[in-house]
């Protein structure tokens, strides 16, 4: 199936939308192993890089399957580096969905908006019918995929199935074929619930926040250190399925009211609620401490740090807070800060 | 003023007068603090007009930031902000702000008062309402943003249209949230007012742009880059009008009499980007080359009405809205297609040899587009352009010995270029 690219720092792209255009949503992930040379030709090497490794990756050609992009407001980034996409990267189809910064009613006004013209210019460009019955059926296949990652999600805190494993579960969903994603999912569940916990008396389990973090290898190289991430806030993660979308509601204001109310982003204002969502899972879900990780140059996250590190201390749970660039290379350099953090709590 | 009195090398006589004016500025804050009038904290491209329609006292950090700058204090006030947790990587302004507020600086050294609200936009950057959020709950104020959707080079006349809609209707949410925190109300005729001064003041700033179209240049930055203030603080009162009119009357005369803010003018330049507050005199070395800046879209962009839609009729009939399309339409925030457009137009112009563009490491947005930017200019219009790496509040960021070494290569090329 043809397949529309997504580049989206908050999770914010309303898959269901493109389902019910047909075809298969395709989030960009970006690739640590690869250095952003012809990317670093448009874009300074000061700004961020996973930003500039996804246009690396586009600009060395992508896969023939995809027909198009829709790129999501998050940051900065996103914004001003849409042009340089439109320009050298080769799609006939591309649009700058302006998810909106605040989440009022205005906000929302705005946003249904925003989303009808996403709606009219598929259908004018590649002649679809995107009907409301079609774009139901979509949201309640997406809402089972959400409910069933949130099910499976709480094995992690069960001690059954590892941050790293889960992580690359979230990743593959939004690449794949939906129906696939079911089965997938459902094969997952079955098997999880026959599976016994594993050793963990030596880990310590963290709460992971800060940048969308896309990269497995990271969470593996975190479980290598003694880490055990039983809950985490990321758009690879539970901001992708922590709540569903009103099936009862009109499909695009339901759609809208879902991304504008689900669990704050930095990127959205104001994003010092982010704390509130951290606290509620630290209510729920008992950790050892928080784990904030920002990416390079990153800058949604380096505003909100000293805050959230403010607010952690207040309420007395070890915050870590570690700027990383997006180069596995980098990670090892790492260790020692790491290593330090699990000793104290 | 005699042929005699009129001199080069030299900032006009008028913009001399900019100190007393922002004195003034500066003072009205003092005094509003005194009699317990209210104030706001605004960041620039939102509306300050609003503000004064409202009777209250605008304050904009940014000013004062460069302020911090000039008087050499920017670098401890980052340094102290770095220390409070904010990266290295962040914005030079928001952590000039962060450690002037934190060392309590009074306003010579660009600290700024605690205000009733603040008010801030995401339309020039999103750092302006990260800034905003983390100062207004260090002194516990409300904050009012305003959203400002993302034109991009494929936005269509539907999409800004409701755009607009989304603007307007934020900005008539503004005007109930300054009532209710500061309970003035929304006065039509004192709008009408400030707009047309904000207006009379931004064409007047237009029309001394137009004087810098001759040769030679009457005008240099010594006049724009500190000129431009009044633009962003005080658009609404009638004082920088007389200012600016002042100016254009001297750099009219010495048009007339064809003498150059540049004794020998060789080379026109743009230079895009903020300037290094810190280092302003860094500029007046252009002249040994006798090179001249001769346009900046960084000051004229803050003179907002160039959006030939907005007419004086319409600003005047209807102030919200039209503030809300200027929000969406003016130099700083043009996609990368249109600000191509503009360069190329302005460069033509202003009969400019070549452009210096100033990749700003705390300046993201701004400095987002500059290499393609720079692409076109030279390929599809033979523009000779230049980027220099540097911070606009940051003097750590600047290695002057690095920039003069490119610049004055990129002057022999422009010297090469006029002698085919």
């Amino acid at each position: 199936m043809k397949k529309i690219g997504i580049i989206d720092s908050g999770v914010e792209t309303p898959e269901e939308i493109i389902l019910a255009a047909g075809f298969t949503p395709y989030r960009f992930f970006g690739d640590p192993t690869i250095q952003p040379d012809k990317a670093n030709e448009h874009i300074p090497a000061t700004h961020c890089l996973w930003t500039r490794n996804l246009l690396e990756q586009a600009l060395n050609g992508l896969d023939s399957d995809i027909v198009g992009i829709i790129s999501s407001h998050g940051c900065d980034r996103t914004n001003r580096e849409f042009d340089i996409w439109l320009e050298f990267i080769n799609q006939d189809f591309m649009f700058f969905l302006n998810s909106p910064r605040k989440r009022d009613d205005l906000a929302l006004k705005f946003f249904v908006s925003d989303i009808n013209e996403l709606i009219t210019q598929l259908k004018e460009h590649y002649n679809v019918q995107i009907t409301n019955e079609k774009l139901k059926d979509s949201i309640k296949k997406m809402n089972q995929i959400r409910k069933l990652l949130k099910e499976i999600s709480e094995f992690r805190s069960k001690m059954i199935l590892k941050g790293s494993e889960f992580h690359a579960i979230v990743k593959s969903v939004q690449r794949i074929d939906k129906d696939e994603v079911l089965k997938t999912l459902k094969l997952k569940l079955d098997e999880l619930k026959k599976t016994k916990p594993f050793e963990s008396n030596t880990m310590k389990k963290v709460l992971l926040t800060g940048s969308d973090i896309d990269d497995t290898e990271f969470i593996k190289y975190l479980e290598e250190l003694g880490f055990h991430v039983i809950i985490d806030d990321l758009c690879v993660g539970t901001k992708y399925f922590w709540d569903i979308v009103n099936e009862d509601e009109d499909p695009i204001l339901a759609l809208a009211n879902y991304h504008l109310n689900k669990p704050i982003y930095s990127t959205k204002f104001p994003s010092y609620e982010r704390f509130d969502v951290l606290k509620n899972l630290l209510d729920t879900y008992e950790v050892d401490g928080v784990i904030n990780i920002a990416q390079k140059f990153c800058e949604p996250i380096l505003y909100d740090h000293p805050y959230l590190k403010k607010k952690f201390n207040e309420i007395g749970i070890p915050y870590l807070f570690v700027e990383v660039t997006y180069n596995r290379e980098s990670y090892k350099q790492l260790s020692t800060r790491f290593s330090a953090f699990a000793e104290i709590i | 003023m005699s042929k005699a009195e009129l001199k080069s090398n030299k900032m006009l006589d008028a913009t001399q007068g900019l100190k007393n004016i922002m004195g003034r500025h500066f003072l009205a804050i003092e005094q509003a603090f005194r009699d317990n009038k209210p104030t706001a904290w605004a960041t620039s491209g939102s509306p300050v007009e609003i503000l004064y329609a409202m009777g209250v006292q605008p304050m904009l950090p940014e000013n004062s930031a460069t302020v911090s700058a000039a008087q050499k204090y920017s670098k401890n006030f980052i340094e102290i902000a770095e220390d409070e947790g904010f990266s290295y990587d962040l914005c030079s302004y928001f952590k000039t702000n962060v450690g002037a507020v934190l060392s309590e600086a009074d306003m010579l050294k660009g600290g700024t008062r605690k205000p009733t609200f603040m008010l801030s936009t995401d339309v020039i950057c999103d750092t302006h309402v990260n800034w905003f959020q983390v100062q207004a709950e260090r002194f516990n104020v409300p904050h009012f943003t305003l959203d400002v959707p993302h034109v991009v080079s494929n936005t269509n006349n539907r999409q800004y249209n409701y755009f607009k809609k989304y603007i307007t209707e934020q900005l008539y949410d503004l005007l109930d949230f300054v009532q209710d925190v500061t309970g003035n109300e929304f006065n039509e005729e004192r709008a009408k007012e400030v707009t047309k001064n904000s207006w009379d003041l931004s064409m007047i700033w237009q029309e001394i742009y137009k004087l810098r179209k001759e040769i030679p240049c009457p005008i240099s930055t010594r006049d724009t880059f500190g000129g431009l203030f009044p633009l962003f603080t005080m658009p609404g009162l009638k004082e920088p009008i007389r200012l600016y009119k002042r100016m254009y009357r001297e750099a009219k005369q010495r048009v007339d009499h064809g003498i150059g803010a540049l004794k020998q003018e060789e080379f026109r330049l743009m230079f895009e980007g903020i300037p290094f507050w810190y280092n302003l005199k860094y500029f007046g070395k252009l002249e040994q080359w006798n090179a001249i800046i001769v346009y900046e879209p960084y000051t004229y962009a803050f003179s907002k009405y160039m959006n030939p839609n907005v007419t004086k009729d319409y600003v005047l009939s209807k102030p919200i809205e039209a503030m809300a399309e200027l929000m969406l339409s003016f130099w700083y925030i043009y996609d990368l297609k249109t600000r191509v457009k503009k360069f190329e137009e302005t460069v033509r112009e202003w009969k400019i040899d070549g452009v210096l563009l100033h990749n700003n490491m705390s300046c993201r947005p701004n400095s987002c587009g500059l290499y393609d930017l720079k692409r076109h200019l030279m390929d599809d219009f033979d523009i000779p352009c230049l980027i220099i790496d540097a911070d606009m509040n940051d003097p750590r960021k600047l290695n002057e010995t690095q920039v003069t070494n490119q610049i004055e290569s990129f002057i022999e090329i422009l010297r090469k270029r006029k002698k085919k």
